[in-house]
């Protein structure tokens, strides 16, 4: 059942990305209620196959990274009118319901954790959390491609499909700012969860210090937008390259401990 | 319903392929003046009309087969040609369902100057409107129809997306900066008509145009209050290049005006905000050092232009799928217009058809005095059985026809073969 409710959810989400890719190879753009119904349906689909997952393991977190990704772009289509962002996100969390199934989407080796409402609201806000800085970077990717494509006055596809550049700009300080609570609860979830069910789940090392160090990179984001006022230009380079430092050390820390058996 | 119903349609005038400017301004008719107009074609036998009158076109669109209905309307506008210019070399006449699918392809933007320009939408309901008294059933169907097709083109095809011309390319690339323009400020540099079209163009998205700057004052004041705006010398305007997020060039300077000296070390004072800088004026008003400084968004008319074209070239791939829907409802219409005229006109074939039929069998009964009464309704009855096997066929296939679309032409067929 999960694995169906996923291979569906992937086929959605799939189809909606060549849609919603359709007018950057030229090709007419579809009606806009095809490009939010698809994704919504595929989302609603992955909801129920997300609720049948032990949330333990690498597999069922790109899962939930996938669908906070769709939300957060189903949310962004309706809050700043950013389809663009759909070029990006789409893909994404195609590839990564792919991946996850690819990995094993069989129920976890540490059930009665993974069915922990406190794990449960853990792992949902971290992981969102993750996804807004993932949208950040999104926004501040396009924020520098559209700025770059104004400056140089060209009027290609870029300047016709991507948003404005403030649009973009707005998107990526929401990004942050609703992002670094969600992953400050997630953290302090993860330190309650430790607290109160010892034992009940083994937490690495490595897992803690990629926790630690996303969030202090988010808050730092965070903080260079609000105190120090950066915006524009400056705020979409400090976006990318906080992201950027975030997955490369994920990488090497998942490098350094093989295995899909856990998310780090 | 009348049978002058069932009459032709026709659309006769001039637009900005077949008249120069002057004459198309020459022809242009005001509100006040289209009833007055209309009386007079309408005096010459038709039967309903519409004037539709932009800058662009003059089009009556007329009930009526009447020759004298299209020499009224040469005359009319004549008249108002001073070199004694015949009309009819600047015009064109469309009949029937050239004439509907033409008003469709006007009412849709494709036979608009800028193609798939939304304004003329609006100009095809007010002459409906300003005409509706004259107008008659069948105009005012028509109309309707020519409302709903220019709806349905634009919302079933991206004929009028983008931005055509290059006020409204500045519109787009200024939207590009900012997102929402309502309650952006806007500095006009220049009182030319440019800067005064793309002002206007910008203060209809909502930007506060809240400068107009010239080298004469006077002129720039009888701009900034049709803008609602203040008036300044150019050498007051440099210091607001600190504070609006919109500058407007249209001097008519032979050098550029917006220099590094005047200008660079005020943008400085921006702290990164954007300023989007619009330079409409051939030579350019504006320095292009000026666009090295990070958050300023520079742009000549050559890349409003540009904006245009691409826009325009978009809008060309989509009139075949607006054709498509043109021909699409040309069809529907002329199938409701066929079907209105065929009762009328298989009554009158019909009650012709029983006239004669009752003068011959008269006609034969006088030469047959020795029939018996019962012999007498015999030749009757055989002549009404006759008639109805002869108008049966004809019948139903005028109807048939009707339901088709393609009643029009057999009823005239059927008007000429028979004198009706």
């Amino acid at each position: 059942m999960i694995l169906t409710l996923h291979l569906l959810a992937l086929a959605l989400y799939g189809l909606a990305t060549a849609l919603t890719l359709a007018p950057v190879v030229g090709m007419r753009a579809p009606p806009r209620v095809l490009t939010i119904a698809l994704p919504c349906a595929g989302a609603a689909l992955h909801v129920v196959a997300v609720s049948q997952l032990t949330l333990v393991g690498l597999a069922p977190a790109l899962s939930m990274l996938a669908l906070c990704l769709v939300l957060l772009q189903l949310a962004t289509e309706r809050l700043v009118r950013g389809s663009a962002v759909g070029f990006f996100t789409g893909p994404l969390a195609a590839g990564l319901v792919g991946l996850a199934l690819l990995i094993g989407l069989a129920p976890g080796a540490e059930p009665s954790a993974g069915r922990n409402a406190w794990f449960i609201l853990h792992v949902a806000l971290s992981v969102m959390g993750l996804a807004l800085l993932a949208l950040a970077f999104i926004a501040a990717a396009l924020y520098l491609w559209q700025f770059r494509e104004l400056k140089a006055r060209r009027f290609g596809q870029v300047f016709q499909l991507f948003p404005p550049l403030e649009r973009l700009d707005h998107l990526n300080r929401v990004a942050l700012v609703a992002g670094f609570p969600a992953l400050t609860l997630g953290v302090l979830l993860a330190l309650g969860y430790a607290a109160r069910f010892a034992g009940g789940l083994h937490v690495g090392k490595a897992q803690i210090v990629w926790g630690l160090f996303t969030w202090v990179v988010l808050g730092w984001a965070v903080w260079v937008r609000l105190v120090r006022h950066w915006d524009g230009r400056r705020a979409a380079v400090a976006s990318i390259a906080g992201f950027a430092a975030v997955l490369l050390v994920y990488l090497a820390l998942k490098l350094a401990q093989p295995g899909a058996e856990r998310f780090l | 319903m009348s049978d002058s119903n069932a009459m032709g349609i026709k659309v006769l005038g001039v637009n900005h392929r077949t008249a120069p400017l002057d004459v198309r301004e020459r022809f242009a008719h005001g509100a006040h003046e289209v009833p007055g107009a209309l009386a007079r074609v309408m005096a010459a036998g038709a039967t309903g009309g519409v004037l539709l009158s932009t800058c662009n076109r003059t089009e009556f669109y007329l009930v009526g087969d009447e020759e004298r209905i299209t020499d009224a309307v040469w005359n009319l506008l004549g008249e108002r040609l001073e070199s004694g210019a015949a009309a009819r070399t600047y015009g064109y006449i469309a009949r029937d369902r050239d004439a509907v699918r033409h008003l469709y392809r006007v009412s849709s933007g494709l036979d608009s100057m800028i193609l798939g320009e939304s304004q003329i939408q609006g100009q095809v309901r007010d002459a409906w409107e300003a005409s509706r008294a004259q107008a008659g059933p069948v105009l005012h169907r028509l109309f309707q129809s020519a409302l709903h097709v220019g709806a349905r083109i634009r919302t079933e095809t991206a004929l009028g997306m983008g931005t055509a011309s290059a006020a409204s390319a500045a519109v787009a690339v200024a939207g590009k900066i900012f997102g929402d323009l309502a309650g952006r400020s806007a500095l006009i540099l220049g009182a030319g008509d440019m800067a005064e079209l793309a002002a206007t163009c910008l203060a209809d998205e909502g930007v506060r145009v809240t400068l107009v700057a010239n080298r004469t004052h006077e002129r720039a004041r009888v701009i900034a209050e049709r803008l609602d705006a203040r008036a300044l010398t150019l050498e007051e305007a440099w210091p607001h290049f600190a504070t609006t997020d919109i500058a407007l060039c249209s001097t008519a300077a032979p050098h550029a005006v917006v220099t590094w000296e005047r200008v660079g070390g005020v943008i400085g004072g921006r702290r990164g905000r954007p300023l989007c800088i619009l330079d409409l004026a051939v030579p350019r008003d504006v320095d292009p050092a000026i666009a090295q400084l990070e958050n300023v968004f520079l742009y000549d008319i050559d890349d409003l232009q540009t904006v245009a074209a691409q826009a325009t070239a978009r809008r060309h791939d989509e009139v075949p799928a607006a054709e498509r829907i043109v021909e699409e409802e040309a069809d529907l219409f002329w199938a409701w217009y066929g079907g209105l005229g065929v009762v009328p006109v298989i009554k009158e074939f019909r009650s012709r058809m029983e006239a004669l039929r009752v003068a011959e069998v008269e006609r034969a009964l006088r030469h047959l005095g020795h029939l018996v009464p019962e012999d007498r309704a015999r030749v009757e009855q055989l002549s009404q059985a006759l008639l109805n096997k002869f108008l049966h066929q004809p019948t139903v296939a005028l109807k048939a026809a009707a339901e088709e679309g393609r009643g029009y032409g057999l009823l005239e067929a059927l008007r000429r073969l028979f004198g009706l």
